[in-house]
This record gives C-alpha cells, structure tokens and sequence, in this order.
C-alpha cells in the first residue's frame, strides 16, 4: 500500500492485474461491474468480473456499414473502440416498467419495490463520459426529473478509459468531446504496456484505488500516457466542421439534399439506437385477460418509428422517410442545442457504423452546407 | 416554464418524485357534445388534491386509462367555476378515447397534469380579441372565454369565430347565446349545411371578413386543424394583426407530458411544455415547413 | 323606384365605394338600385339568363346548386358587405350556375350587368378599378371553395394510409 494519502486529482500507477482486485472491491460495495465483453464477433457491455472477461488484444475497425475486430499483437485490454451499445441501457434502461396497478373494487397503484441496481462501469471513453452527461441535461431538469435515470445514475460508478486508438468513424475532437477524459469520472485510466496510468476523480474512487496495490506515477510513465493521447488526438478516423452549426441545420429545412439523402434512408432505427445520448421513448401498457392487473412500461423509441407523430384522429405530420432523417439531423446537430445547452451528437461514430446503408454525418453536413453556400 | 407564454406549470396533481404516476378520479357527469364527442367532468378521489389542482385556460391533463394508456386532452372546463370539477371534451378516435367512451358515471379514470403553457390572458387585457377555431378546435379555448367573461371589462372588443365541417358537429351550441349576451360577438359558419341550417356556410378564415378592427390593438387565438390555423394566420397576418400577437395551440402525440419522451417536438420546442399554447412569431419558422 | 340618396346612402356603408373617386362613385351610383327582399325568396335560378350583380347591406343570401338525386346542396352563403352575381360581368355564357335563396330578410344593391360593362367599356379608368375589385371578390371567394374543397375537418386518417 502506498503511504501518502491519495486525493483527487492525483494520478498512481497502478498493475495491470491490481484492476481485478479493484473490480472486487467495487462488487464488495454492492456494485455490479459491467464492461466490454467480446461477444458474437463484436465488443458488447455485460457483467465483467475480472481483466480475463476483456477483450485483450483486440481493437475495431470501424468504416460505414462496417464494424470488423482484429488482433493487435498488444496485450492491452481496453483498445477495441466499443460496438453498438452504449452505456446508457444501464441508466436508462431499453425497458422498464413504471408501474404497475391491480383493480379490486377500484385500481390501486402497486409500487416498485426493488431498488435500482447500483452499476460500476468499466472502461467509460471520453466521448460516453460526454453522452452521459449530455443525458443528464435531459433527464436531471429543474422541471422535470426523471426518477428512474436518478437513481441509477446518482448510484453509477465510472471508471473511464483515455482512448489511444481511435477508430475510422471516431470525431470526439472535432465534437469537442475528447480523446481524452476531462471530468465526470471516479477513476480514469490510461493503458500503457504493464501497468495502468489512473487518475483519481472522486472519493468514491479514491476509496475503491485504497484497496489496491499501487505506485506514485513517474514522470515517464506520465509522459508516456500523454505522449500517447497526444497521437490518438491526431488519429481521428473522421472530422466534422460544426463553426456553422445549429443554424446551417435551421435555416436549411427545404434544402434539396434532404430529399437525397431521404431515399437512401431506410428508416431502420439502428442509428438512434445504438446512438448514446438518443432519449425518445415510448409507454406501453398491458392488461391481463381479466382486466384486473395492468402495468405500464417504458421503452425506447425512435423518431425513425413511422407512429412516432402519429396522432389517432390527426394523422401523421412525419410520413416521409425523408422527413425523419430530417428530424433526426436537425435534431441531434441542430435544436438540441437550443433545448439543452449542447450538441446532441458526441462525435462516437456508432451512426456511421451501424448505418446498414451507411449513411454518415461528417458527409451530410458538409453536402448541406455545399448546398447552402452555393 | 414556457419561454413563449411564461407560464409555470403547476405540479398540484403530479408529484415530482413520482411524475408518471396517474392520480385517480372519479367521472362526475357525462355529456354527449356531437357525435363521437362527449364532455367528461372529473373530481379527483383524494379531495386534498381536488382542492389544490388548478389549471390555467389552455393547459392539458394526461387521461390515463388503466391498461390502455394515455391521452394529452385539454380541459375545456371554467377554471373557476364553483364545483371545480375539471372538463375533458373527449373526441372518440383511438384505441384509448374509443374505451372510455365506454366507462360510466362514478367510473375511475387516472389523470397527471396540469401540463403545458397557458392562453396570455394576463397579456391580453386591454386588447380587442379575435378567437378563431373550428371544430374541436373550440373546446380548448372556452376556457378562456370564461375567463373573459368573468372579467369582460379588462377586455376590448371580443369576437369569436367557430365553424364546424357542418351544423351536427357544432361544438357548444347551447351556450352561443349567453356568451352573445356576455357582450362576445359570435360568428358561427359550416363548411357545408344541411337540410334546417339557416346560419353561415363557408369556412372559419373567411369570418374575418364579418368584423373591422384595428390591427394596433388586436389579438388572435387560435386552435383547430392546422390548416385552418394556416389561413387564419394569414388572414390575421393580411390585416396587418403583428405574428407576436397571434396565438396558436397546437397538437402532437404526446406520451409524457413534460418534455423527456420526445414525441412531440417541433424543432426546439416540445409542445407538452414550451406549448401547447405558442405565440407565432416562436413558430413561424418551422410552422410552414412541410413534414417538418 | 328608390331615389337616389338611398342609394348614394347605401354606397357610403361600404368602404370600397367611400374610396372612388367622386366621378366613379356618380357613375355607379347612377345604375344602381336598392332593393329589399323577403326571407323564402328565390332571386334567380340556375340556369336563368338573369343578369344582375348584387351587393348585400344586410341579411344572408344562399348559393345553392341542384345536384340530382341529392337534392339543393347550399355551397355558401353571403354576408353582408359581400357580393354575389360576378359571374354575370363578365360573362361566356348567360346563364347562372348557382341559385340565390333568401334565407334573412336582406337589404341588396343591384347593378344591371349590361349597364356596368358598358360603363366599364366608356371609361376604362372605371372598368379597371371595378374588375380588381370583381377579382378580389372571385379570389376570397376560389379561397372558400378550396377550403371547403380540402375538408379541413376531416379526419386524416380516412384519407391515406399513415
């Protein structure tokens, strides 16, 4: 154990292997560690226990419509860009129910009793550590606090990763959201070859690193671990131009392009889903043969849903693909920073790959914007 | 809180802890409007609530039916009236309205709200008003007509314009002439009429031209199919009536009420609660995009 | 026979001939007679060669067509301060296509259609600020019909699909 006290701020070197007795330590407190698992050919976030559930050696390579892991001949555990899910199932969870009633002589409301889970998350890069964020300016309001993603979030451990490898779809530097980890984190690791660089970012962490073995960082280690995130800065698949951005969306509605882009579309979804800071959702009730037990559940939805505007008696205000797309865009690089303060979009690259058609944004903003100008 | 009508919403009937919860209510009277229409007059069942709820003219509540769901309906009742009981005029049109039209007197029925931006009735005084709506477009603004006649002296001239796709889809009509006697100058047209309608036929955007006034001192609320708010608008904005005194409500599917499902958003704004109630000007550069 | 200072009376309660120019305003007040009619009235019929241009002061007339096997379907009605009978100005063919139907006892202005048009041939300056005013009347009017035409109220999903 090192003597001196540690404290925020501070960063250690820590052994690789000392991360096992950290994720035991955390699962001692009552969380549940989930972290990338290689699964079906691509990285998934599940329940993670020790180094040995981690992708070692393995990185993604990322392009539209194209999502494909290699061996890097490193031993490192946190390379591989993550697939299509983000963190945010854990906090805002793709189903749930909100309550549940049952009807004897009147319905009464049933409560919930379980309390929420409480989830450590193992290796949170820089451009999720921004989605959470951005997700609790949607969620966590003065005038509207939802009290599922609180609890969750207000019980969520985050130990962050600095990325080293960005993929072919990454742009956080463009969107401003990394590669590296800033702030919002209990632990934040960097990966060199033995040993961990990990900075501390709350007492929470600092109480979970005390049950470790570590050392002081030396200043080679240090320079090293910035050594290395000053190349990733410069290895960004791709990069967006957003000086322009939201009012190039706006006071583009009936631009022509929108009508190009609407064809290619197929309206599949995929892009809100596996985006992390996506939050329509949509309440689905149920009700048992007799009538006397119904629940009502919370699941995502997507603005690519063709009922999403619909209205019974009113129509539909969305039919068009095209329309959708729109919405989407102008929503996610466009009016969200008007409703919340930010962007929408945290420069992950998830739209690009997991687009079946590969639609990509970096591509549509600047052929807008080509429109626009010209 | 709206940024275009300044309206804090008031959270009496929902708990922030629990903001989807429904808060039940029993149904109190019933009455059939037109066909496929009914007015529901609700009491909640916890009479502490019932005493604390209130609503602004123009709001919505969540209509919860257990095990069908939800639907966003504005409260077409007086605010103020002695029994407090809270008014939904429900149109029957899907799967949720369709079952209650089935429940009875001394039903149960859940409800969250009130939600949503109100009608500028403060800002409002003084000024000459022109209500224009069609339909069931009619319902959510009678609210404000009683406000207006509760208080008619702070107003100026006041006009309504209501039309209805023909003489049985009418909303209200028993109440016409009390509010002609309120000093409301009433103007009822059909698109089409039928064999016994002896009163206008033709379309609400035309009734403008029934009336003179001076566009300086002049107001526009506004509610029914949206493309009749179109051409109220540009019948409002031809006489010269500026877009920041023209005053729209609006529908979109809604499931939460309060800003996080998503659903209802026109651009920046979530009608649930920078809505339903929106000044024009706020809109007008997204109301004319198509499909937008 | 209504004398004239009924008629030049009338004329001033409606804004657009308060604006004329003085030798306009005498023109038309020259060939126009007032006339009062009686709730049942029927003032013309379709298919009549009849050839007036009317202007209600007060009451409500109806348009109406004949649609067989439906019966008169009542297309509109005109208010106050409104005109009906243009298509008799300038006409192709004599004859109406809608019947008037007095449904409030009403106040009307009429001009002899083959009076106006030859004014409107003598003085040109005339005939272009009566024919705007015949278009803004016809284009208020197109607009009514299309609206009626959309069916505002109608419910979208009986129309396409979603």
């Amino acid at each position: 154990m090192f003597d001196s006290p540690l404290t925020i701020g501070s960063c250690v070197s820590l052994p690789k292997p000392e991360l096992d007795r950290l994720m035991a330590a955390l699962r001692e407190q009552g969380y549940q560690t989930v972290g990338p698992r290689l699964k079906d050919d691509a990285i998934v976030y599940e329940t993670v226990e020790t180094l040995a559930d981690l992708p070692q050696g393995y990185a993604s390579q990322q392009d539209k419509a194209s999502f494909r892991l290699m061996q890097t001949g490193r031993r490192n555990y946190f390379d591989a860009i993550p697939g299509a899910q983000s963190w945010k199932q854990f906090i805002f969870p793709p189903r749930i129910t909100l309550f549940s009633a049952n009807k004897d002589e009147q319905w009464h409301i049933r409560e919930a009793d379980e309390p929420a889970p409480r989830y450590a998350l193992i290796g949170v890069r820089a451009c999720e550590l921004a989605a959470i964020e951005i997700q609790d300016r949607v969620f966590l309001r003065s005038d509207y606090r939802d009290p599922i993603y609180r609890q969750r979030r207000e019980g969520l451990f985050i130990l962050a990763v600095n990325c080293l490898y960005p993929t072919g779809t990454c742009f956080c530097a463009s969107m401003g959201t990394g590669p590296q980890v800033q702030k919002g984190f209990d632990l934040c690791l960097t990966e060199l070859d033995d040993v961990f660089l990990v900075e501390i970012g709350s007492d929470l962490g600092r109480i979970a690193l005390s049950q470790c073995s570590f050392q002081p960082a030396s200043a080679f280690v240090q320079q090293a671990a910035n050594d290395g995130l000053a190349r990733a800065a410069q290895r960004m698949g791709r990069q967006l131009d957003t000086s322009d951005l939201p009012d190039l969306l706006i006071d583009n509605l009936e631009a022509r392009h929108w009508d190009a882009v609407g064809k290619r579309c197929l309206s599949c979804a995929n892009c809100t889903q596996v985006c992390p800071t996506c939050f329509c959702w949509d309440a689905v009730d149920h009700i048992n043969l007799t009538g006397t037990e119904t629940s009502r559940e919370r699941v995502w939805d997507s603005c690519y849903n063709p009922y999403y505007s619909y209205q019974a008696g009113g129509g539909n205000t969305r039919p068009s693909i095209k329309s959708r797309y729109r919405q989407w865009l102008t929503h996610k690089l466009g009016s969200w920073k008007e409703q919340f303060g930010t962007f929408g979009c945290v420069g992950c690259g998830r739209c690009i790959t997991w687009c079946p058609v590969g639609i990509d944004l970096t591509e549509e903003i600047p052929a807008l914007r080509k429109e626009a100008q010209s | 809180m709206s940024p275009i009508t300044d309206t804090k919403t008031n959270h009496a009937a929902i708990h922030a802890e629990k903001p989807l919860h429904p808060y039940w209510a029993e149904i109190v009277r019933i009455t059939p409007e037109a066909e496929g229409i009914a007015t529901y007059w609700l009491r909640f069942a916890d009479p502490g609530l019932q005493a604390r709820y209130h609503f602004q003219p123009g709001q919505f509540n969540m209509v919860y039916l257990p095990g069908y769901g939800e639907a966003a309906i504005s409260m077409s009742s007086d605010p103020e009236a002695e029994d407090r009981l809270v008014g939904h005029t429900i149109r029957f049109v899907g799967n949720v309205t369709q079952n209650i039209r089935r429940l009875k007197v001394g039903d149960q029925i859940g409800l969250r709200g009130p939600f949503g931006s109100a009608w500028p009735m403060q800002e409002l005084e003084g000024q000459d008003i022109i209500i224009a709506c069609g339909g069931i477009g009619l319902p959510p603004l009678r609210p404000a007509l009683y406000h207006i006649i509760r208080n008619r002296e702070k107003y100026g001239k006041v006009i309504l314009l209501y039309g209805a796709r023909s003489p049985k889809d009418l909303m209200y009509p028993s109440e016409y002439e009390a509010w002609q006697k309120a000093d409301i100058d009433v103007q009822v047209t059909v698109d089409r009429g039928d064999e016994t309608w002896q009163g206008q036929v033709g379309v609400v955007p035309m009734l403008f031209y029934r009336f003179r006034l001076d566009p300086r001192q002049s107001s526009v609320l506004t509610c029914g199919p949206e493309i009749m708010i179109r051409f109220v608008i540009f019948e409002a904005l031809a006489r010269r009536i500026p877009s920041e005194r023209i005053y729209v409500s609006l529908e979109r599917n809604m499931k939460c009420g309060q800003g996080s499902c998503g659903h209802c958003q026109i651009g920046p704004y979530f009608v649930c609660k920078d809505g339903p109630v929106f000044r024009f000007d706020a809109l007008e550069k997204y109301f004319n995009v198509e499909e937008f | 026979m209504p004398s004239q200072p009924e008629v030049i009376e009338t004329f001033k309660r409606i804004p657009w001939f308060e604006r004329l120019e003085p030798r306009h305003f005498d023109k038309l007040a020259e060939i126009a007679t007032i006339r009062h009619v009686e709730a049942g009235e029927q003032l013309f019929r379709e298919g009549e060669k009849e050839d007036n241009l009317y202007i209600v002061i007060e009451g409500r007339i109806a348009l109406e067509i004949f649609v067989p096997h439906r019966g008169r379907i009542r297309i509109g009605t005109v208010e106050p301060m409104e005109v009906f009978g243009w298509s008799s100005v300038t006409p192709n063919v004599h004859q109406r296509t809608a019947s008037a139907y007095v449904v409030l006892n009403s106040l009307l202005i009429v001009f002899n259609s083959e009076k106006l048009r030859q004014l409107c041939d003598e003085d040109h300056d005339l005939g272009y600020v009566v024919m705007r005013r015949l278009a803004n009347v016809i284009a208020s009017r197109l607009l009514t019909t299309r609206l009626q035409l959309i069916d505002m109220f109608a419910d979208p999903s009986e129309q396409k699909n979603v």
